[in-house]
């Protein structure tokens, strides 16, 4: 388990208010069902899924709390983008960048941000300004050169 | 301090999940 996050109280409260918590035992001399049904190659592996047992969000190995932060507001706001609910989904990856800007899984929540912008708007420099702030806040990430092709909207 | 109400169950999780249509977070560990 990720045991040192899980020891903060922050955490905890966010996990228990926010999601229904399971925790799957591995077992690698002999591979259980649920690593196979759910393809489970290595641990610590965690899993965001929607009320309905429909994977959203996935991640391996340690995180440390800022990151395990970000990554579970990026798994309910994936789940509302996955579901077109793209005005829900909007606030929910804001809120990766504005409370854990400096985590990993910020710049796919940047640019994940200007496609439910878009797609919510119809308006074109919502990508732009995913791009913007792509090449502003994580110009090495692979998210700004994705969002490269924005670059030609106009603002 | 109170921590995680883990389940071990993942269908029963699911089925608390369903009804109050909230979403699981799911932990695979390995105590090696």
């Amino acid at each position: 388990m990720n045991t040192g996050p899980y020891s903060e109280q922050a955490v905890c409260e966010f996990i228990n208010g926010n999601f229904f918590p399971v925790r799957t035992e591995c077992n690698w001399d002999h591979p259980t069902e649920a690593m196979r049904r759910f393809g489970v190659q290595w641990t610590p592996a965690f899993i965001i899924h929607d009320p309905d047992g429909k994977e959203h969000h996935r991640f391996v190995g340690y995180v440390p709390t800022d990151d395990l932060l970000a990554h579970l507001w990026l798994g309910r706001a994936k789940i509302s983008y996955n579901s077109d609910r793209h005005g829900e989904a909007i606030p929910l990856f804001e809120t990766v960048l504005s409370r854990h800007p400096a985590a990993g899984a910020a710049p796919e929540a940047a640019f994940l941000r200007g496609v439910a912008g878009y797609k919510e708007s119809h308006d074109p420099k919502e990508l732009r300004r995913a791009y913007d702030l792509l090449v502003a806040r994580y110009p090495q990430s692979e998210w700004a050169r994705r969002a490269e092709p924005y670059s030609a909207i106009s603002l | 301090m109170q921590g995680i109400r883990w389940d071990t169950d993942f269908l029963a999780a699911l089925a608390k999940a369903k009804e109050a249509g909230r979403p699981v977070y799911q932990d695979f560990w390995f105590d090696g």
